[in-house]
């Protein structure tokens, strides 16, 4: 049991390693992913400039612009990263070896985080400092809280999506680009989300990065403290104790179905 | 080379194009996903307008006319340019038929032009239907006022400015293949910066005079600008603009925009066969 859990525990911290060290070591790709989404960015504060929309509304944008690198990042590197590592023969490796694939993925989702990390904090940097947001925090421990509930639940959110991957290819890729732009906009990246038509904030009550967002807004932007985002912490915390489990059995009957198919190691589909 | 080849490689790499895209779904699948990116992007600017509107309580319907068609038009930009951009990696490390292409008696020009085209007739699909979802949730479902006659179009100017613009975007789209060739690992964002900084600059979704000077100077240096403001009078009909100034800086951007990229990808190509970078295989 013990040796059991070190031995997944070096699994994640190899992951992780690769990871990390794949991530920074080319500084275009580093430089491409700050410098990008401050782009896309600033073209909405600027949007809301024209309209002569109130202050708070730029840090709405920056804030939701920081957190989109995370969910890029989930999307990309964690739920597609099986896409990648079937093309590149990595994935029967993996499947082979005597561990757990949620260790796998768990290195993959620190990993992330801290490449993810230090790319958000320059895109907020640059956003602070060029757009002047007027920041307004009392509770910085909540603003972390829910910062922290965020990542954890989105990362989750990566691992259940991770098992399509398993079986599906082009798909599951045009899959996860449709989740991107649509993401943006349901969860309120660039506005605040009460004020979407409720069929909207319906739909967007199934994304954790909704809840976060409005919750790390309502703390860093608007003055608020814990009483009055007691309702996102826990419904994050909720999306967290069911995300989990539901991507470990995912990942069993993908990897399950994608052996009986013969897809686990199929290659240009 | 003959007319008639020409043709033939052109009319089989749009072939090629169209079902590398499209093979991996049903159509109806393939034109929901065709449309609800596009559709996502418009709802997001949508929705910026409304609230930020409905903040400061002024509603300015011109200025959601503005921000409508030049959405929806950036939509080119876009697929031509993720399409060009990821063309050379996918032929070469990815499918490795790019040697293949090469070796062909046709052109690999004419190959890249067809998938090029590939892209604008997906984007052409992509456009109609925003366009229609666009109207019909804005103007149909929230009611929100877009004072464009669309019986009105001046469609004269439409087909100029497209046909301008689409030469402009395929040439900025063999500067990235050029890049591409000689390059590994930054087809991803190559397409992504070309995209940025045309959506921040062009007066997609803003006047770029609210941009400070050092952007106006940027704006005004690149052909996207021109081709939104002249896309914009054909739909919007607006007295006294000057339209005829716009498509001849659209056509002389443009002009520069072919000597650039078609001048980088000949010399990209050269370097490619001369240091033996055109069946080079990274990363699968």
């Amino acid at each position: 049991m013990l040796d059991n859990l070190v031995l997944n525990l070096r699994v994640a911290y190899a992951r992780l390693w690769v990871r990390v060290k794949g991530g920074n070591r080319e500084p275009e790709w580093l430089v491409a992913e700050m410098f990008i989404p401050v782009l896309t960015l600033s073209a909405y504060v600027f949007m809301y400039r024209m309209l002569h929309a109130p202050p708070e509304f730029t840090g709405f944008v920056v804030i939701g612009g920081t957190m989109i690198a995370f969910w890029v990042n989930v999307l990309w590197n964690m739920s597609a990263q099986f896409y990648w590592e079937k093309e590149t023969g990595n994935l029967e490796i993996y499947l082979v070896a005597p561990i757990s694939r949620m260790a796998i993925l768990l290195g993959m989702a620190l990993g992330g985080f801290v490449n993810t990390t230090l790319r958000a904090v320059a895109i907020l940097a640059a956003g602070i400092l060029i757009f002047q947001v007027p920041f307004s925090l009392s509770e910085p421990v909540t603003a972390l809280l829910m910062f922290f509930l965020t990542i954890v639940a989105l990362y989750a959110l990566g691992m259940l999506f991770a098992s399509l991957f398993l079986l599906y290819g082009r798909e599951a890729w045009h899959t996860a680009n449709l989740f991107q732009e649509p993401v943006y906009f349901l969860s309120g990246s660039y506005f605040p989300t009460s004020s979407l038509p409720f069929f909207l904030q319906l739909l967007a009550s199934f994304i954790p990065l909704t809840f976060g967002l409005d919750g790390i807004r309502q703390v860093v932007i608007l003055n608020k403290g814990i009483a009055d985002v007691w309702l996102n912490v826990l419904v994050l915390v909720v999306f967290i104790f069911v995300l989990l489990p539901l991507s470990k059995v995912a990942l069993n009957y993908m990897e399950n179905l994608g052996k009986k198919e013969g897809r686990l190691t199929l290659r240009w589909q | 080379m003959a007319v008639s080849t020409i043709l033939k490689a052109v009319k089989q790499a749009i072939w090629v194009g169209w079902k590398v895209e499209t093979n991996w779904a049903d159509p109806l699948v393939f034109a929901i996903y065709y449309l609800i990116r596009p559709l996502a992007g418009l709802l997001i600017v949508g929705f910026i307008y409304l609230i930020g509107s409905g903040a400061t309580g002024v509603f300015n319907p011109n200025y959601f006319a503005f921000m409508f068609i030049g959405n929806s038009f950036f939509i080119y930009v876009v697929q031509i340019m993720t399409t060009m951009g990821m063309l050379i990696h996918d032929d070469r490390s990815h499918y490795e038929v790019l040697k293949h292409i090469y070796l062909a008696p046709s052109s690999l020009w004419w190959y890249i032009l067809g998938r090029a085209l590939n892209g604008v007739m997906n984007a052409s699909i992509s456009l109609l239907l925003t366009l229609g979802f666009g109207v019909a949730i804005f103007q149909g479902l929230l009611h929100q006022q877009i004072p464009i006659n669309w019986f009105g179009v001046n469609f004269p100017v439409l087909a100029l400015s497209l046909v301008l613009g689409m030469i402009c975007f395929v040439a900025l789209g063999f500067l990235l293949c050029g890049i591409n060739i000689m390059t590994s690992r930054v087809q991803f964002m190559l397409s992504e910066y070309v995209s940025g900084i045309l959506y921040l600059f062009g007066g997609v979704v803003f006047l770029p005079e609210i941009l400070p000077s050092w952007g106006q100077a940027i704006s005004n240096a690149l052909p996207i600008t021109y081709f939104l403001r002249t896309i914009r009078f054909a739909f919007l009909n607006q007295a006294g603009s000057a339209f005829q100034t716009d498509l001849l800086y659209l056509a002389v951007t443009t002009l520069a925009t072919i000597l650039v990229g078609v001048g980088a990808f000949k010399i990209a190509m050269y370097k490619a066969r001369k240091d033996g970078l055109i069946d080079r295989k990274e990363e699968y």
